[in-house]
């Protein structure tokens, strides 16, 4: 699914955090948006999953999105997995799953996907009638995961997924993303502070600044631009 | 005898291993609807009476419970649904001579249309906001009645005959109220307990848990929290209409706003988010009121008051909470 993005203009009342956002990411893409905090990244997810109003142009393969409703989004296959994972603590991992798909009508694939998802993750697959919230932080952020893939998504959002994680869980948590990526074809854009690990997996990146795109190149010529990602992002690539 | 003892011990520990913990569960609500089906040809009639209320409150409970303990939101005014659906079965009965069983119905329709009207204003409002504005509703609704005195009865009220038993069945009056309250209980039960088992049960709870992530996954929000307060002033409204075929009086005074409290106390004391929940805050709202006033008769409302507080510091999750607690101290294997 080709995402286009075109002079959006996002933010909360009248503060303003987008001001003209304009990418493109390619049908299968990996995306990565980067840069400092407060810089808009999670405005932007927000606003490609119908959370906060926009102004501008939002298409998945031709389809407009922009001004829609959350749900409308869902809908058309946006899934979006919030900063801070957004766990449903009293619920069963499996009712977590069942409402990644709480949009699809479609049951008998249903518990297909649901058996796809525990072929990701199979940790979930032990814990399906444990409460969520007795999930370590890792295995949440794989129940957030596994839980936007119950959509079925055409486009992928994923907020911050190292948050508070430990090295080692969050580099397994990438290399699933790409194989994700690789066997569903399904776009994903993620925000993400590790910027060395997003260029890992992304094709292409973005830096943004102030609710503005200041750098954008293949992931390779960002990581290898050390001068400008440093000035922009404040931090060795 | 020690060893007696212990070999019953051992039998009850394999008998409890043997035995999955659901099953269990359906154990004791069997075993529990079987003493409720006895109980009326046993007790007095006063006290088949006051099993009645209880059947009557727990309803009333499992609505509330449907907002609060699975939907998260607050009303300190669901006292207000009850009344609507006592008065709109009182004037149905004395003012438009409708049979009683059709009552029911009309009165949870009646409730539903004005839960789903308030829960408008709760899309909107959250926590302490919407706790005022259902304050606000059940101050109103006293006034409010007196003021359409051709209708509702006035301050007076209205005066009901109660529902009478068929000859052939050969029950009393309060044994033939309590059965007519056990089935709509029942029934209220099984109807809510496969609403949260559902998809749309799952999104209520997911809007509770965490509003984010609800909506993102395709959730609508506004809708949920306007059915939640509907469905709950639903049950909220046969339980009403219940109280008036049981009582066959309302007045402004039977519902006030300590009526709304009481409940939200019950509720709370009971334990929020399960189904026994609603029971045992409904045993607690009939019967700790009569216990303080037998430990001391100048200030029954403090006791009761202490009682709620030490229930709470006991059991912060409820008595259903618990019970649950006490339950799975039970060793299951060996």
């Amino acid at each position: 699914m080709t995402l286009i993005v075109e002079d959006l203009v996002a933010g909360y009342g009248d503060a303003r955090v987008l001001h003209g956002v304009r990418l493109t990411v390619g049908d299968g893409e990996i995306c990565a948006i980067l840069g400092p905090n407060g810089a808009g990244k999670t405005t932007l997810l927000r606003a490609l999953s119908g959370m906060v109003k926009v102004r501008g142009r939002i298409a998945l393969d031709g389809a407009e999105l922009a001004g829609r409703p959350p749900d409308a989004l869902a809908r058309q296959g946006v899934a979006h997995v919030p900063e801070g994972r957004g766990t449903f603590m009293p619920l069963t991992v499996e009712e977590n799953l069942r409402l990644g798909a709480y949009v699809r009508r479609d049951r008998a694939s249903v518990e297909e996907d649901l058996e796809r998802v525990h072929t990701y993750f199979p940790v979930l697959r032990t814990r399906l009638k444990q409460a969520a919230g007795s999930l370590s932080g890792g295995e949440q952020q794989m129940l957030a995961i596994g839980r936007a893939l119950m959509l079925r998504p055409r486009l992928l959002l994923l907020d911050e997924p190292s948050l508070g994680l430990a090295p080692l869980v969050t580099r397994e948590l990438f290399r699933i993303v790409q194989a994700v990526n690789a066997e569903e074809r399904t776009t994903v854009v993620v925000v993400e502070q590790n910027a060395h690990l997003a260029l890992g997996i992304a094709q292409q990146a973005h830096v943004l600044e102030t609710g503005r795109i200041v750098l954008s190149g293949t992931a390779e010529r960002i990581r290898a631009d050390e001068q400008v990602a440093q000035s922009y992002l404040g931090y060795r690539v | 005898m020690s060893s007696a003892i212990t070999s019953v011990k051992t039998s009850v520990k394999t008998l409890a291993a043997t035995v999955p913990a659901a099953r269990w569960r359906w154990l004791a609500v069997a075993a529990l609807l079987a003493a409720a089906c006895y109980a009326p040809f046993q007790l007095a009639p006063f006290h088949v009476f006051q099993l009645t209320m209880v059947l009557v409150y727990a309803v009333a409970l499992l609505g509330l419970d449907l907002l609060v303990g699975h939907a998260g939101q607050i009303s300190l005014g669901h006292g207000a649904f009850f009344a609507v659906g006592a008065y709109a079965t009182a004037i149905m009965l004395d003012r438009l001579a409708l049979p009683y069983p059709l009552t029911l119905p009309l009165a949870a329709g009646t409730a539903f249309v004005l839960g789903l009207a308030f829960g408008v204003p709760a899309v909107r409002l959250r926590g302490l906001y919407l706790a005022l504005v259902t304050l606000a509703v059940a101050i109103f609704l006293g006034p409010l009645l007196k003021r359409f005195e051709a209708v509702t009865g006035g301050s007076m009220g209205l005066t009901l005959a109660k529902p009478q038993p068929p000859a052939w069945s050969g029950l009393a009056e309060d044994q033939w109220l309590y059965l007519l309250t056990l089935v709509v209980a029942v029934a209220a039960f099984l109807v809510a307990g496969s609403l949260l088992r559902s998809r749309a049960g799952r999104a209520l709870h997911a809007v509770r848990d965490d509003e984010v992530a609800a909506e993102v996954m395709g959730v609508r929000l506004s809708s949920y929290k306007t059915l939640a307060f509907a469905w709950s002033a639903m049950f909220a409204g046969v339980a009403g209409c219940l109280y008036t075929w049981v009582i066959g009086f309302v007045s402004p005074d039977s519902f006030t706003v300590n009526l709304s409290i009481t409940l939200l106390a019950g509720l709370v004391v009971g334990g929020l988010g399960s189904m026994s929940g609603p029971v045992l805050g409904a045993l607690f709202v009939m019967f700790v009121p009569g216990i303080a006033q037998d430990i001391n008769d100048a200030a029954p409302g403090v006791i009761f008051g202490l009682l709620i507080i030490a229930v709470m510091y006991v059991a912060p999750t409820g008595l259903a909470g618990l019970a649950g607690r006490l339950v799975k101290k039970v060793p299951r294997k060996e």
